[in-house]
């Protein structure tokens, strides 16, 4: 486990890597301030830039944007009443009373450091269990990556925000927009029209891109109020946090393995997580910590679950190549096209990349800590600019980044298309990440199959003739039938 | 901005643009567009990018454009300005086999070659602690018997290390279960894990799992092609003619620009890659990671490749055979 650590250390602890964890903590920050952003377009955002940069410091980048970001959100939740990411939407229930009793400083103090101790315990469970489930996967032949790549569609699409119906819907897009390309077995184009830029499938960035970010820019625009600055408390820096977390700190432990339990679990994200863990805590409380009214164990239990779940949802990421949440899904794809492959090789051939990333995530977020609190006042004047400046940037670091890919107008097209595509899907409450999950493992899925079927001598006999792909097999159809019984029989509300 | 402000924005904006032009080669980094996904084979033609630009004073980048065969990446490289600052790693498949199938509308005519870069040979491996095969003989006479059983992937269907796989199985009438990959470093796995028996690995991914596997036999008649392999056996050994010689079953590169890039540019890029392909280091690397390096000079372009594309008919015709006795089982 250490030794994964230590082959990391050289190639983490460069001057860029490092340097460019503090700037992707700031940006992250930044970015998850801002209300409708988020760490997820941060990412997006920055991923053309990874492109240009070598592996380790650009996984280092977009790790501490994610992580960063996760963090952030709480902070505009507790000043304004408006969670910057969802992650930090129970953030709000108590970090907004706190703020209105004139202890804005300690609930955003709070809300940093729980994210960041948080966060370095799920780092732990990372480093633990991410090898051993790599190490299980070793067994994994193309029965059981085709099995795996089914229940995670599944569960992703299932589990995501709205309806599971809706959810499949658009992981079937996305499967769809997987089939664009050449084929790996015959080498025959499919639905190429004719264009070579579409022979090796629409670029993964640029469809990123187009969906989540250029998506949210027409969604920010059609919302108007471009000049708008909100009114906030005047803040200082102050480090009085670090003597009440440790109050907190079981509270704090509590909170960050549920994170990261639920994180792991492909699919359930960190607001599932953020507003479990303030259920549980809330039970556990005495009567005067009085919950919802500004309790500071409520901004502690939401914030260390939902940087948690990022550590969380790194383990499948990492060691299965199967995407937690729609945040990794990117980060997959980015790991994928700097030319490695999540997953146990991953591991045993490149255990100094796989520990590098370990480290990454670590050092986020022990930066975060630092840079969260002293940064402070600069979060409250970022959340005065008006979007009539903030939509042009975004608009313009897309546009430049994913032409920059592949000096490609064609992408820049495919960006446009899937930025109206992400914008109608987003009205008609479809969720977007399933269609990310389904580019990214529609290939696997497919590819899987079609080479299982070749092995076999026995048809799709395969399948469930081998104990683990059998397993995960039953599993989705137990998850499949589940979610037809509770989607046809009318839900009950409570 | 008044109208002359805007003229002297314009004239400035010009001169900018045509600076470099004026200026000596190379100005600025390199791209070399190279035509697979990342993997042992790409960090051959980093080596030779690294110790290129070092010559020429600025940084080559080698530029992963997987996709289409190889296909997608010269495109790309067709898509730029014919200026010596995008080179294409002419890798055979798309250089030759890809024009060859009706898949790309070029022949290999269409370029200005630079030097060769390597050539890899191909060999048939099986999983170290595999007992069934001691040596090739074992693994034919255990396919005679049981026609179609074992399975095996020499990666990418339809590549030259598929051709020379097929064209052993043709000379020897046997037949096994083809499994294709997207890339052959993910067959290892799989041949490790026991759920293929064999496969047509190159010698960067032989390096890169030494002790997983065992090398049966080296698919080439070129003495020098055994050493890449540890001394194994070359395929001849076993009075087996595949019936493709010399350079024809193997992977080789060659590294071209854009045929109207100008005459100055080229010299300038053909004495770097010269330099760089002379040097001992450079040589020292390419053959530890199991790359040859062929250092074909430019005038022999047209033979050489001309020669190869002819040969590779025959690998063409194993491939259909092959497809045929798959079907027929």
């Amino acid at each position: 486990m250490f030794d994964l650590l230590l082959e990391g250390a050289p190639l983490y602890f460069s001057p860029a890597s490092v340097l460019l964890t503090v700037l992707g903590i700031i940006g992250g920050l930044v970015i998850g301030v801002l209300p409708g952003l988020g760490p997820l377009m941060g990412i997006v955002l920055l991923l053309p830039v990874a492109f240009h940069l070598e592996p380790i410091p650009a996984m280092a980048m977009l790790i501490a944007v994610y992580v960063g970001g996760s963090a952030g959100g709480s902070i505009s939740a507790i000043l304004l009443r408006i969670p910057g990411t969802p992650l930090a939407a129970a953030t709000l229930f108590d970090g907004y009373p706190l703020a209105q009793k004139g202890r804005s400083q300690d609930a955003i103090g709070l809300s940093i450091t729980a994210s960041s101790l948080g966060g370095l315990v799920a780092g732990i469970v990372l480093i633990f269990f991410s090898p051993v489930l790599a190490d299980f996967a070793l067994n994994f032949a193309p029965p059981e990556y085709a099995a795996m790549a089914l229940l995670g569609l599944l569960t992703i699409a299932v589990v995501s925000e709205g309806s599971a119906i809706k959810g499949m819907l658009a992981g079937g897009l996305g499967l769809a927009v997987a089939t664009v390309g050449t084929d790996e077995f015959t080498q025959a184009y499919r639905y190429t029209f004719g264009t070579i830029n579409l022979t090796s499938g629409p670029n993964l960035v640029a469809v990123v891109v187009g969906l989540f970010a250029l998506s949210e820019l027409f969604v920010q625009i059609e919302g108007g109020n471009f000049r708008d600055r909100p009114q906030i408390q005047k803040l200082r820096i102050s480090f009085r946090a670090f003597r009440l977390i440790v109050n907190h700190r079981w509270n704090v432990v509590r909170s960050a393995l549920l994170g990261t339990g639920l994180g792991a679990i492909p699919g359930a994200g960190g607001d599932v997580s953020a507003f479990v863990s303030y259920a549980v805590a809330r039970r556990l409380a005495s009567e005067e910590e009085a919950y919802g009214e500004g309790a500071e164990g409520g901004v502690v239990a939401t914030e260390a679950a939902n940087n948690g779940t990022c550590g969380g949802a790194l383990i499948p990421t990492l060691s299965l190549g199967i995407p937690g949440d729609a945040s990794t899904a990117v980060l997959l794809g980015a790991l994928f096209l700097l030319g490695f492959f999540p997953g146990p090789e991953l591991f045993q051939y490149h255990a100094d990349v796989a520990g590098g990333i370990f480290l990454a995530y670590l050092a986020s977020n022990v930066v975060l800590i630092v840079l969260g609190i002293v940064l402070v006042p600069f979060f409250g004047t970022v959340l005065k600019v008006p979007k009539a400046w903030l939509l042009p940037l975004v608009l313009l670091l897309s546009t430049m980044g994913t032409y920059a890919l592949q000096n490609s107008v064609f992408d820049l097209w495919v960006m446009l298309a899937f930025g109206g595509i992400g914008y109608v899907l987003r009205k008609a409450h479809y969720p977007l990440a399933p269609i990310i999950i389904g580019m990214i493992l529609g290939p696997v899925l497919e590819n899987n199959f079609r080479r299982a079927l070749l092995l076999s001598r026995d048809g799709p006999m395969i399948f469930l003739e081998r104990p683990i792909s059998a397993t995960i097999l039953a599993i989705a159809a137990v998850m499949l039938v589940y979610v037809t019984i509770t989607t046809v029989r009318p839900r009950k509300r409570s | 901005m008044t109208l002359t402000s805007r003229l002297v924005a314009a004239a400035l904006g010009l001169a900018a643009l045509a600076g470099p032009a004026l200026a000596d080669f190379p100005e600025r980094n390199i791209e070399s567009i190279y035509p697979w996904a990342p993997g042992a084979t790409m960090a051959a033609s980093q080596v030779i990018a690294d110790a290129m630009g070092d010559e020429l004073g600025v940084n080559i980048s080698v530029v992963s454009t997987p996709g289409a065969g190889g296909v997608k990446a010269f495109e790309t490289a067709l898509s730029r300005d014919a200026d010596g600052y995008t080179l294409f790693d002419g890798y055979v498949a798309p250089l030759v086999i890809q024009p060859m199938k009706g898949n790309a509308d070029w022949t290999y005519q269409d370029f200005t070659p630079l030097w060769s870069a390597t050539s890899n040979s191909f060999a048939i491996a099986v999983r170290a602690d595999d007992d069934r095969f001691d040596d090739l003989s074992d693994l034919i006479a255990y396919m005679k018997e049981n026609p179609g059983d074992l399975r095996y992937s020499p990666g990418v269907a339809g590549g030259i290390p598929h051709m020379v796989g097929a064209a052993t199985l043709m000379a020897t009438d046997t037949v096994a279960q083809l499994v294709p990959y997207p890339e052959i470093d993910v067959a290892v796995r799989d041949m490790r894990g026991g759920i293929l028996d064999f496969m047509v690995t190159n010698p960067g991914v032989y390096n890169v799992n030494k002790a997983d596997m065992k090398v049966l036999a080296v698919l080439s008649d070129m003495e020098d092609a055994s050493a890449t392999y540890g001394g194994a056996p070359l395929v001849g050994a076993f009075d087996i003619d595949i019936g493709m010689a010399n350079l024809s079953p193997s992977g080789w590169n060659w590294w071209l620009v854009r045929k109207d890039t100008p005459e100055d540019v080229v010299t300038t890029l053909r004495n770097a890659m010269e330099a760089a392909l002379n040097r001992d280091d450079v040589r020292q690397r390419l053959l530890d990671m199991g790359y040859v390096p062929t250092g074909f000079s430019p005038d022999q372009y047209e033979e050489i490749v001309g020669a190869v594309a002819g040969e590779l008919e025959h690998g063409q015709k194993a491939i259909e055979w092959e497809t045929e006795k798959l079907n027929g089982l």
